[in-house]
């Protein structure tokens, strides 16, 4: 049955960046579904939502899993405009999407223009410590340098996967009630100016 | 009822019609068949869909376009709600220079090509400067199409229909912001038509400085023209097309690439989109071998409905592939079908398989068909084997044709070979008890709609048709080897040969047969089939129960005609003087009542009491009557084969002499144990006695009991035939024992030249009434050594011939002396004293004609007689004890 409820909980939009197979569609199927996929099937852009309680609030978390491909690049700006938050992944087994994380962080802060955009640089596949080519140390002084938290995590174990999404999350409201306190009067004078200037043009 | 279905993920999250979607959530039901609904965008696409768990389906998308809602229906469940949205392209939204997240097919692969490639102005700017409603487009392309022939809404079109444009993209708009956007347009309008000279007006600084700049250039390009030639712009000409040759070059090989890449993608998407289809007929084999019909019916299904009215030829190959398969498959699965054995539930489940493959065969009615021909077959396997095994037997049979051989053997024949016939029965009506209930439930199931298949006129009929022929056959093979003369000769030809065994051996297994027929016959009864056909087994049992009676009864007979007799007479228990012979027949009859009760007479299940058949009473008198006589006959030669083995011991019985007859019984008691004649007569006699105050009433008396309806005819008939016996046989005895007593009489008397005309006064009785009295103590001790019921019968009638002759000897007498006339009245008066208690009326007149013939006495004489009898009767005391009743 279809009754509408009348408070909708507050939606925070995350997005999954980072290079093709890193484990971003891992990440978002473990953390909605606690189900782990084995193989390897590229994304183009997968949406996800649900309902969850964050420090005991009702809220939605909305996840657009993107493609990491290069094809893809081009439409990116386009999702990362509608994105609250961002979790940045890159795969510890893997040098090349370390260094690919730059590229992103670059794009999102042209696009979102705002350096303090919640953001986390999450180091992915710690299960596969053997296999490692990305040092703790080093990702987390590039984390340092650009102001963010990072965290390591397995989609495999599910290892601190709630955690990102969760501190991410808290970022976001954070910065929104920060938004609300400091516009709170010229922010909405801004928004129906905009809509007038549509309709005359 | 379950939870309803939630849809939290989408992937991909938007593409167009055709694109195969991961869908994620929870509450999808628990197999594949509870997912019973899917819309996409509003469309529908449950056909596409395909279960994989709980949590996830896989769907392809359909011709929704715009952003909308994925919404799943379970059985259980019921209809969804969705938190993602997926955005569904309009094919022609995605040109081949627009950007896209994902592939996007530029050959329709579908029917959904009717979005022509019309250029839409999606991405336009509204011409009434109007935000364009997000589109809830009610209004179907396909109404407008209709309603704007050769129109369009494309506002560059020569066919630019504004009522199309309005309904296309306002039709949610206010009057009011209409009118508005009527000013805006026509201000826009205005603003082209005369805006050219206000324009110039309000830019008069810069348009002068153009014109400036216009005359620099040309001043200048003067100046150029003899340093450079007439054609300065000839070198640039040449070196643009060098480079745009160069830059083709370069670009056609990339385009070129880039082609054959979107080819190969293409190709690649179509197979990995399509694998299912491509992969099918091998999936389809492998589960065929598998025996996995369920997923193959569920696989074909899904081709068909998906691709049965493709036009694009890869898609034309594979099915015709699979078709081929399926047809295989419906080969084999018929052919399962009608291999029996089966189970019903197998059949059944067969049948489904081929009705959801769509098989051309009639399933259900060949299945139906096979059984009954199943059981058919099966019948004639089983006679065949059955004959087979009765071959050697015959010869033996031969070998024991001989009667005395057959009655030593008869044990062994019963131990080591039961009759072909009989185990025949056995098996056939176990048979038909294991086996006809399928065909009856699979017939059943069949036109009750359960098996899902139409049924064909006329079947009904023949269907009853099969379940008679088989029930008819089931019953003529039976009587064929039991009762073929209860067949007529066409069938009796067809049903067999196996050759009915001999009365005796037949009768132990007679109940036993009918025990298992009745035991056919009530699975028969407990299946519900139509009287029509129960009655043929009905009647069957009938036939059966009136053979098996008759033929126990017919055994009976046998066994009494063979009962011997012993001649031991009884002296106490319940059954006095008389011998077993009587008692074992009894037995016999008792027995066999018995036994025909417990089989044939007690009608079961659907069976009427055996009796109520005027057939079956007339038999069973007609057995009763051969029963009784065949034990008078028994009696009849007992007693009147006068030289059984002793015909030298027939010699004389009544000596002068006392006591002969003891001696006689000894020495043939020391040979043969049988009596002497004489003797053997008695017992016959006591037994006839017997047999019909008691036994017969006895007899009676059990059938009675029984629940047999009145034999009393037969029983009195038996009596009346029983008395004559008795009659004959007293006779003959008479013949034997009076003759010569009586005949002794008159030599005796006149033994010694004895003259009646004496003078000597009478002291005693003479010898010769002595001897009549002794001789008649001797019959009245042989009779009494076999029963004493019989002397009356015996000895009166003695008496009355001894009577007799007493009177034709006085009658004969010259002359009486008085002593000689008080000597004879003496005799007389002492015999009638002494044969008192035997003198029948008769007699009492032989003795009064008797005396009547010697002259009267005196007074004084008479007194001197007394006192003769006196004397006598003292000295005879013991005679006279002897035959007086006590
Ligand atoms: N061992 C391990 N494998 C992972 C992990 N996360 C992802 N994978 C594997 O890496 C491959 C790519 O993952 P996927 O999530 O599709 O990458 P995406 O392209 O970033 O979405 C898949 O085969 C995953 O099974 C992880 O934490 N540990
Ligand atoms: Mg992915």
């Amino acid at each position: 049955m279809s009754k509408k409820p009348t408070a909708q909980p507050v939606i925070h939009k995350v997005i999954m960046v980072g290079s093709g197979g890193v484990g971003k569609s891992a990440l978002t199927l473990q953390f909605m579904y606690d189900e782990f996929v084995e193989d390897y099937e590229p994304t183009k852009a997968d949406s996800y939502r649900k309902k969850i309680l964050l420090d005991g609030e009702d809220v939605q978390i909305d996840i657009l899993d993107t493609a990491g491909q290069e094809d893809y690049a081009a439409i990116r700006d386009n999702y990362f405009r509608s994105g609250e938050g961002f979790l940045c992944i890159f795969s510890i087994t893997e040098d090349e999407s370390f260094q690919a994380t730059q590229e992103f962080r670059e794009q999102i802060l042209r696009v979102k223009n705002d350096e303090n955009i919640p953001f986390l640089l999450v180091g992915n596949k710690c299960d596969l410590e053997d296999k490692r080519k990305v040092t703790f140390q080093e990702a987390s002084e590039r984390a340092k340098q650009w102001g963010v938290p990072y965290v390591e995590t397995s989609a495999k174990t599910r290892e601190h996967v709630d955690k990102v999404f969760y501190d991410l999350m808290r970022e976001i409201r954070a910065r929104k009630m920060d938004e609300n306190k400091t516009s709170n009067g010229r922010g909405k004078d801004k928004s129906k100016k905009k809509r007038r200037l549509c309709k005359i043009l | 009822m379950a939870p309803p279905p939630i849809v939290s993920g989408l992937s991909p999250n938007e593409g167009p019609p055709g694109t195969r979607i991961k869908i994620r959530g929870e509450n999808f039901g628990n197999q594949p068949s509870d997912i019973v609904g899917l819309t996409i965008c509003g469309v529908d696409c449950l056909l596409t869909a395909e279960w994989k768990s709980p949590n996830k389906i896989i769907a392809i998308s359909g011709t929704g376009k715009g952003k909308g809602e994925v919404i799943v229906s379970t059985k259980y469940g019921g209809t969804g709600s969705c938190n993602v949205t997926f955005k569904g392209y309009h094919l022609a939204t995605i040109g081949p220079m627009k950007e896209s997240a994902v592939w996007v097919e530029e050959t329709p692969l579908f029917s959904w090509g009717r979005h022509s490639l019309s250029t839409t102005s999606f991405q336009q700017e509204d011409p009434l400067g109007l935000s364009i409603e997000e589109t809830e487009n009610k209004i179907s392309e396909d109404f407008l199409i209709n309603h704007f022939a050769g129109k369009c809404g494309d506002i560059t079109s020569t066919n630019f229909s504004p009522g199309w444009f309005l309904l296309e993209n306002h039709q949610n708009t206010s009057f009011n912001d209409l009118s508005a956007g009527l000013v805006h347009l026509r201000r826009k309008v205005q603003g082209q038509k005369e805006g050219q000279l206000s324009f110039l007006k309000a830019n008069i600084g810069s348009v002068m400085d153009q014109v400036d700049t216009l005359v620099n250039i040309w001043e200048k390009y003067d100046s150029d023209l003899p340093k450079l030639g007439n054609e300065p712009t000839l070198k640039l000409e040449k070196a643009i097309k060098e480079s745009e040759r160069e830059a083709r070059k370069l670009f056609d090989e990339v385009l070129s690439r880039k082609d054959r890449a979107e080819k190969t993608r293409n190709a690649l998407n179509v197979l990995q989109r399509f694998k299912f289809l491509f992969c099918l007929p091998c999936v389809i084999e492998r589960n065929i071998k598998k025996g996995e019909y369920d997923i193959v019916i569920n696989d074909y299904m899904r081709v068909k409905n998906l691709f049965l009215k493709t036009d694009v030829p890869v898609f034309k190959d594979a099915p015709s592939e699979i078709d081929k398969r399926i047809e295989e498959l419906q080969k084999k699965l018929h052919q399962d079908l009608q291999t029996m054995p089966i189970t019903v539930e197998q059949q059944k489940r067969l049948i489904r398989y081929l009705t959801n493959l769509d098989s051309p065969f009639d399933a259900a009615w060949d299945a139906i068909k096979s059984r009954s021909d199943y059981i058919i077959k099966k019948f004639k396997s089983i006679y065949e084997y059955h004959k087979s095994t009765e071959k050697p037997e015959m010869d033996k049979k031969k070998g024991s044709a001989n009667k005395f051989a057959k009655f030593n053997n008869s044990q062994l024949i019963e131990v080591n070979t039961v009759p072909a016939c009989v185990n025949f029965i056995d098996e056939i009506c176990a048979t038909i008890s294991e086996i006809f209930p399928d065909l009856w439930k699979i017939g059943q199931a069949y036109f009750s709609g359960e098996l899902q298949v139409k049924v064909e006129a006329g079947r009904q009929v023949e269907y009853k048709y099969m379940v008679m022929n088989v029930i008819e056959s089931f019953c003529k093979y039976i009587k064929a080897s039991i009762i073929p003369n209860t067949l007529d000769k066409a069938d009796r030809n067809q049903f067999g040969t196996l050759t009915t065994p001999e009365r005796d051996e037949i009768a132990h297994y007679l109940p036993e047969l009918l025990r298992s027929v009745r035991s056919s016959y009530s699975t028969l009864i407990r299946l519900d089939l139509p009287n029509e056909a129960l009655d043929i087994i009905g009647n069957l049992l009938l036939d059966l129960r009136i053979h098996c009676m008759s033929i126990l009864f017919q055994q009976t007979t046998e066994q009494i005609k063979q009962l011997s007799e012993n001649w031991q007479i009884q002296y106490n228990g319940k059954y006095m003087g008389v011998t077993d012979l009587p008692i074992k027949f009894l037995q016999l009859v008792e027995d066999v009542i018995q036994i025909v009760k417990e089989s044939a007479l007690s009608g079961e299940q659907r069976e009427s009491p055996l009796l109520d058949k005027p057939t079956a009473k007339k038999e069973l008198e007609k057995q009763v009557d051969s029963i009784l006589s065949a034990f008078h006959g028994s009696l009849s030669t007992l007693s009147f084969s006068e030289d059984l083995e002793d015909g030298e011991d027939s010699s004389p019985v009544v000596s002068q002499l006392i006591g002969t007859p003891v001696s006689s019984q000894k020495t043939s008691k020391a040979k043969q144990n049988i009596p002497i004649w004489e003797h053997r007569l008695l017992i016959t006699l006591s037994n006839c006695m017997f047999t019909k105050s008691t036994i017969l009433d006895t007899i009676l008396a059990k059938f009675k009991e029984s629940g047999f309806p009145s034999v009393d005819g037969c029983v009195n008939n038996a009596k009346t035939k029983l008395e004559n016996l008795e009659r004959t046989i007293l006779d003959r005895y008479l013949e034997q024992k009076s003759d010569p007593l009586v005949g002794t009489i008159e030599p005796s008397m006149y033994l010694g030249r004895f003259d009646w005309d004496v003078t000597v006064s009478p002291t005693d009785i003479r010898p010769y009434a002595k001897e009549c009295i002794n001789n008649l103590i001797n019959v009245h001790a042989e009779v009494i050594g076999v029963s004493s019921a019989l002397l009356d019968n015996v000895l009166t009638r003695i008496v009355e011939t001894v009577a007799e002759e007493l009177y034709r000897v006085m009658s004969c007498v010259q002359k009486f002396s008085r002593q000689g006339a008080q000597q004879a009245r003496a005799d007389i008066q002492a015999l009638q004293e002494f044969f008192k208690d035997y003198t029948s009326d008769a007699a009492k007149g032989h003795f009064a004609e008797a005396l009547d013939v010697v002259p009267k006495l005196e007074n004084s004489e008479k007194a001197l007689v007394e006192d003769v009898l006196r004397q006598c009767k003292a000295r005879m005391k013991i005679q006279l004890m002897c035959l007086r009743k006590t």
